[in-house]
């Protein structure tokens, strides 16, 4: 058995473990579900995902958490935290049944929100505003983005917005030497790559059933200046002059699987994993990740063989055209009680702002963070902060799930030849603009 | 006092009583029951079956009643698609499971009347899978079936010479593999409940039938069949309602891909409520799984209840 395959099986048996063990208790300050003395005075429930908790996949960020955690437990000793920790793969789909709790009253009382589902929780009522706990100065530092999605309509702040990302072509230099411009010298290069050493995939991408396949690949989209949404949030991404950008979109992905620069079993990738995994394993030529991922593939494939790894923005069908879409994580109160809400936000400063930056590698949301924080002086990081600038946010509306998740089936249809683009197209753009019609209550 | 004869006697004191209705006299006993079954397992079916002829959302307070929302679930071409997945997954699942554990019991039921080795070791192992959550399956069937150089089954044909097959990309093969890790799943309901059968069964109608000259198979067919059906009849009963309501081990497995190669019905029910936020057509859906249940319940009483009749 291969180191890669090693590791594969090791990361996910680790979840499992973590899982299975995931309602044991202990009287440690950090037990699997709960943080700081079982017996202390006060309680807040927060809800985290799996990467941001000692629960992380990667052993290095687990064990960063672990020791923050601690940290702040033994700061805050009147406190227990009641985790419930997210796994990874579920993380998107929770926001709905997030939302769901918070409109009966059964939210907890602190939790990770998505930050393009931010919008849709400040609409609806369910957060509580932030504006006390941080200074005009930290608000302003933030990219005028991240400002934008977490301000509701009172112009009060309703989320901390502390991660964010993007993504990128990942590309090993010794196999692809020049960064793709076009999607044609993208299926070229990764054509070559793969005469060069037969054990390579040319191009790898997510195309299974998850966000991941709408979002990485709706840089494609909006590098042609689609839109998915008018200025009313009615979807268009189908309809007028942005049909025939999906189209060639959904043309482009198929051209890479039936050229040969991407495998078929694209259509199952439903993590991230799979990229680092294959990474390592020297099993692949170029794909197109998160900017997250750059600090896990450096711990995981050793300093040399990184050392082969470059990024450059996702190509565009003409030179020149480029974009990428930006992501990351925000935490929130749901809780109406003063105290719990500060102790909410303590977190956010203690733990994530910063320190989580600089443990996961994903990026800070400030200008001030990017420049003060050592991990990111590197020149690779002042690259990102740069590609940050073609980012593209997904709209923060009730229609956006539903959109995807159409999307994804397009994806799928398309790469497995169950459907035409033309008609995977129609088929999401009928569907997206029927649930749309429902929940305007048309 | 059963319900039935407390019927009778509600009948019995109404005629002496010159037509006058009487309660049966288990009804105070049985009220608790009756309320509380109203109350956890009626309403919700009432609540799920009123807001599938209304325009609700996750997302709305109000809402009207319309029968819209059936027209677009019935309307939508995807839907033969779903049900049909939905068809063969459960068919395939509930036959794998009641042949798988009715084999593994009797293998186990031999093993422990010879006194072998092993026995319980084998029962328990087989349990396991049995108690695990189906999202752990769904990641334990990924690491076994992916189709990258590091995947368990491929990595085992590539060592004997053999070409990676399209375990989880190819639509139809998907199929396969969910349909596995589902009789993986639930074969250790199944082995439980016909193992504790078989000790049911008396052993002179084996010595009885071998004296007649029956073989293995004969005896198989004829004595233990027929001893077990009424918990067949209920094992089959309760698989396939297990089944029909999976989706967690799917949504971790393929998510229902390749696009909606493996999306079954309770899948789609989730997606509808917690991705579209369409509460109204998840509800539909849900009336339909409802429906396949109740309708196969009753065909499995025609089928296997005959004689108990």
């Amino acid at each position: 058995m291969d180191g890669s395959r090693v590791r594969y099986v090791g990361r996910r048996l680790g979840l499992l473990a973590v899982l299975a063990l995931a309602s044991c208790g202990s009287d440690e300050l950090v037990a699997l579900d709960r943080v700081g003395q079982p017996d202390a005075p006060k309680t807040l429930r927060l809800q985290i995902n799996a990467s941001y908790s000692h629960q992380s996949s990667t052993p290095e960020v687990a064990e960063g958490f672990r020791k923050r955690f601690e940290a702040w437990a033994r700061e805050h000793p009147e406190w227990r935290l009641d985790l419930n920790i997210i796994p990874d793969a579920f993380s998107t789909t929770e926001q709905a049944r997030l939302l769901e709790k918070a409109r009966v009253g059964q939210a907890p009382d602190c939790a990770n929100v998505d930050s393009f589902t931010v919008p849709l929780f400040i609409e609806q009522g369910a957060l509580q505003p932030l504006d006390e706990h941080f200074s005009e100065q930290e608000v302003e530092d933030l990219f005028p983005y991240v400002r934008d999605v977490i301000t509701g309509p009172d112009d009060r702040i309703y989320a901390w917005w502390w991660s964010t990302d993007l993504r990128v072509i990942y590309r090993r230099t010794d196999l692809v030497p020049e960064p793709p411009r076009t999607w044609d010298e993208l299926i070229e290069a990764a054509g070559e790559a793969e005469e060069k050493d037969p054990k390579v995939d040319g191009y790898l991408f997510n195309g299974g059933r998850w966000e991941a396949a709408t979002f990485d690949n709706l840089a494609y989209f909006w590098m042609q200046g689609g839109k998915l949404l008018d200025e009313d949030g009615r979807p268009v991404f189908a309809d007028g002059e942005n049909g025939p950008k999906m189209l060639r979109v959904l043309e482009f992905l198929k051209e890479t699987v039936d050229s040969g620069a991407a495998p078929s079993r694209v259509t199952t990738f439903t993590n991230y994993d799979e990229f680092e995994t294959a990474a390592q394993g020297k099993s692949v030529a170029m794909f197109l990740g998160g900017s997250f991922q750059y600090t896990t593939m450096r711990s995981l494939i050793g300093k040399d063989e990184f050392s082969k790894w470059d990024v450059s923005m996702p190509p565009g069908p003409e030179p020149g055209q480029t974009a990428t879409g930006t992501g990351g994580w925000t935490v929130a109160a749901f809780s109406d009680d003063p105290e719990k809400v500060a102790a909410c936000m303590d977190i956010v400063r203690d733990i994530y702002v910063g320190e989580g930056n600089e443990l996961t590698g994903e990026l800070p949301t400030s200008r001030r963070l990017f420049d003060s924080l050592e991990a990111f002086r590197a020149p690779i990081w002042q690259r990102f902060k740069r590609y940050l600038q073609e980012g593209q946010a997904r709209p923060g509306l009730a229609i956006y799930p539903a959109l995807s998740s159409e999307l994804q089936i397009a994806i799928g249809s398309v790469l497995t030849g169950s459907a035409t683009p033309d008609e995977a197209l129609a088929t999401a753009g009928e569907r997206v603009q029927q649930t749309y019609d429902l929940l305007e209550g048309r | 006092m059963t319900t039935a004869s407390a019927t009778r006697v509600g009948r019995a004191a109404r005629a002496q009583g010159g037509g006058r209705w009487s309660p049966p006299e288990a009804l105070p006993w049985l009220a608790p029951l009756l309320a509380l079954a109203t109350v956890f397992f009626l309403w919700p079916v009432l609540n799920v079956l009123r807001l599938a002829f209304t325009d609700s959302t996750l997302l709305r307070d109000d809402y009207a009643y319309t029968l819209q929302t059936f027209e677009q679930v019935l309307s939508d071409p995807s839907l033969g698609k779903v049900l049909g997945v939905t068809g063969i997954f459960v068919a395939a699942s509930v036959v794998g499971q009641l042949l798988l554990g009715l084999f593994i019991a009797l293998i186990v039921q031999r093993a422990v009347a010879r006194k072998l080795h092993g026995a319980v070791l084998v029962r328990s192992v087989v349990l396991c899978a049995w108690v695990m959550p189906g999202v752990l399956i769904g990641v334990v069937w990924q690491i076994v079936l992916n189709e990258g150089p590091f995947g368990l089954v491929n990595s085992v044909l590539a060592e004997t010479g053999l070409a990676p097959v399209s375990w989880l990309s190819d639509t139809k093969l998907a199929v396969v593999s969910v349909v596995t890790a589902n009789i993986w799943r639930g074969t250790a309901f199944t082995m439980l409940l016909l193992y504790a059968a078989l000790h049911t069964v008396n052993r002179e109608l084996y010595d009885a039938a071998r004296v007649d000259g029956a073989g293995r198979l004969r005896l198989l067919w004829h004595v233990t069949l027929p001893q077990i059906r009424p918990v067949l009849l209920v094992n089959v009963i309760l698989i396939t309602i297990a089944t029909l309501n999976t989706f967690d081990m799917i949504l971790s497995l393929t998510g229902g891909g390749p696009a909606q190669a493996t999306e079954v019905l309770a899948l789609r029910t989730f997606n509808s409520v917690f991705v579209s936020f369409n509460l109204a057509a998840g509800c539909v859906f849900a009336v339909f799984l409802l429906l396949a249940s109740l309708l196969l319940t009753v065909v499995y009483r025609r089928v296997l209840g005959q004689e108990e009749r």
